[in-house]
Parts: C-alpha cells; sequence; structure tokens
C-alpha cells in the first residue's frame, strides 16, 4: 500500500472514532451513526483498493474515473441534505404542536369583576 | 346555557397598542361570545392589554405564524365544544360589526363563512399590485373550488364545528387562506361568502410588503397545486 492510502486509511479510522465516540456520548442517533460508519467504510475500501474507482467508473460508463467519484458523492450529499431538510420539517412541525398546546394548557383568564 | 357558546378568536402578534381596543369593540359587539385572543410570541404587552380588556388569553411560547395561531384557537374551541367561532384580526382591520352576519351564515349551514371586502360593504381601497394579486388568486380559487370566492386572501371568517374541529388538526404553512378554502372544498364544507367592511390598520404593519407579495402569489399558487395532489 502507497503511503497516500495509509494516510486516507488513517483518516478514516480517525473519523469512525470520532463518530464511535460521539455516539459514546449519546450526541448521534444509532440510525445516522450506522450511515456514518458506512461512508467511512467506503473511504477506506477505496483507498486500499486503488483500482475500485476505476472499475466502478468503467461499470458506470463513465470514461474519466475521477468523474466518477464526483458523482457519487454529490449524489451522497444530496440523499443526505434531502433526508436532514425532511428530518427538519418534521422537528419543526413537532414544536408548533408542543408551543401550541402549553398556550392551550395555560389559557390565561381576565379577573372576575366586582358583582359578577 | 342552552345554546351552545360562540368564540370570538384574535390573533395578534405584537399589537399591544391597538388590542386591547379590539377586544373591546368585540365583546361590544358579540355580548354573549367569550372573547380568546392568541398572542402569538408578542415581545410587547400584547397579552396583558388582551387580559385587561377581559378576553381569554393563550400565549404561545414563540411565535409560529398566523396559520398556527389559527389552529391554536379553533382546538380550544373545539376541545370546549363551541357553537360557532369567528376569527378576527388583533389590529382591528376587521370590523366587528359584521361577525354577526358570518356567525349567521354558519348557524344557516355553513361551515366555513369567509368575510369578502368585494361585496355590497364599501372597504377601504388596498393598492393596485394587491387588488391585480387577489383578481388573480380570486379567479383560480374560485375554478378550484367550482364557486365564485371574491376575497380569498380574507382572514374574517366563521368557522362551524365541524369546521373548527378540522382545521384545528390540519392546516397550511404560513399565510393559510386561500388555500384554507381549497382545503374546505375539498373536504365537502359548505363554504359562504359574506359582504364585510374591512379597515385599514392603525398602528403596526402589514406581514405582506409589496416586495413579498410577488413570492407571496408564486408561494400560494404552488401550494394550491399541491393542495390537489394530496390525499382528502
Amino acid at each position: 500500500m502507497s503511503r497516500s492510502s495509509w494516510i486516507v486509511v488513517a483518516a478514516a479510522v480517525a473519523f469512525a472514532a470520532v463518530i464511535l465516540f460521539s455516539a459514546r456520548s449519546r450526541r448521534t442517533h444509532e440510525r445516522h451513526i450506522l450511515g456514518w460508519l458506512g461512508v467511512c467504510a467506503a473511504i477506506a475500501a477505496l483507498a486500499i483498493w486503488r483500482h475500485g474507482i476505476d472499475v466502478l467508473a468503467s461499470a458506470m460508463g463513465i470514461y474519466y474515473p475521477p468523474s466518477a467519484l464526483f458523482f457519487l458523492c454529490c449524489a451522497a450529499l444530496l440523499v443526505m441534505v434531502y433526508r436532514l431538510s425532511i428530518g427538519l420539517a418534521q422537528e419543526r412541525e413537532k414544536v408548533r404542536k408542543l408551543a401550541q398546546e402549553i398556550a392551550l394548557l395555560n389559557v390565561s383568564r381576565p379577573e372576575p369583576k366586582d358583582g359578577a | 346555557m342552552d345554546r351552545p357558546r360562540t368564540l370570538a378568536l384574535l390573533l395578534a402578534f405584537d399589537e399591544a397598542a391597538c388590542v386591547g381596543q379590539t377586544v373591546r369593540e368585540v365583546k361590544a359587539a358579540l355580548p354573549d361570545a367569550d372573547v380568546l385572543v392568541v398572542d402569538d410570541g408578542s415581545a410587547d404587552g400584547t397579552a396583558q392589554e388582551a387580559l385587561a380588556a377581559g378576553a381569554l388569553v393563550a400565549r404561545h411560547p414563540i411565535n409560529l405564524g398566523v396559520s398556527a395561531a389559527e389552529s391554536t384557537g379553533l382546538a380550544y374551541a373545539a376541545r370546549r365544544g363551541y357553537g360557532a367561532v369567528v376569527r378576527m384580526d388583533g389590529d382591528g382591520q376587521h370590523d366587528p360589526a359584521f361577525a354577526g352576519a358570518l356567525l349567521d351564515a354558519v348557524r344557516e349551514g355553513a361551515d366555513l363563512a369567509v368575510g369578502t371586502r368585494f361585496g355590497e360593504v364599501r372597504s377601504f381601497e388596498s393598492t393596485a399590485l394587491r387588488r391585480v394579486g387577489n383578481g388573480f388568486l380570486s379567479a383560480v380559487v374560485s375554478a378550484l373550488c367550482r364557486q365564485k370566492l371574491t376575497d380569498p386572501t380574507s382572514g374574517f371568517r366563521a368557522f362551524s364545528p365541524r369546521g373548527a374541529a378540522f382545521f384545528a388538526g390540519v392546516q397550511p404553512h404560513d399565510y393559510p387562506e386561500p388555500e384554507s378554502l381549497l382545503m374546505a372544498h375539498r373536504q365537502g364544507f359548505r363554504i359562504r361568502e359574506v359582504p364585510v367592511r374591512m379597515r385599514p390598520r392603525t398602528t403596526g404593519r402589514s406581514s405582506l410588503t409589496a416586495g413579498r407579495s410577488a413570492y407571496y402569489m408564486v408561494k400560494t399558487s404552488l401550494a394550491l397545486t399541491l393542495e390537489l395532489l394530496r390525499a382528502r
């Protein structure tokens, strides 16, 4: 394995360690952790199997292999950002419902007037 | 009381300067109704002013927008079994003298009564741009609802218990009015227009500036299209 492969593998392992540490302190959710660990594994695999991207590119019919890498990265990012925006909308909806429920539980009544 | 009660619902966001006056006007116009002010996370003394004027007050801890404020008020009405709800703006733009006519429309069988500025009652003139926008929305909403609806952006409305229960649970985002007409139509609700007077605002600012109007038109058209694609 070349030096650049070692560096990338080390980076992937470090990233995986960061993810696992944040999972240990419950700062990330399990379903997100699996996805991120998958990303680490993919980076390490491409670093070790140096001709992997060439094989992928020719399988996808892409002449210039780095383009295949760009395409895959963009596609993965697009999916992740889309999932985040869906998640954000869901959270917003939950916050709205909570705030409304708080308002309904704390309806203030005017002081009764004398003789009323 | 034998007759189901009526709820006058006022929506207010930073309207401390005028909400007290509006509450007093509404109580004078509808002496038998309970008045609920939904304070949509105001930073000024809106809730205190409304309470001092004798209204019930529900406060959103954060600003959630007109649509959520309306649904909070309708949820209150639905849970407490009110017979009819009339919704008005807290800034006094909606003349409470016409609330009774909207409530009458609900008692005569409408699930949603919409106050229109373009009936036989004269209202103040809005800007030319807004009139064009309103004409466009009116044409679109009327075609989709197969019923002439001249003022689809009007927030001066009355709801039957069925209408209140539906819109307490499901609501459009942001500015809800035109979309909610289509939702009501798709629910098979009876919609009626009632001529009302609207007054120019005395304090505060409109949430719809000229610049935002174009964006509002595009967004509302998209929202109407999406509503057509939803399951009922």
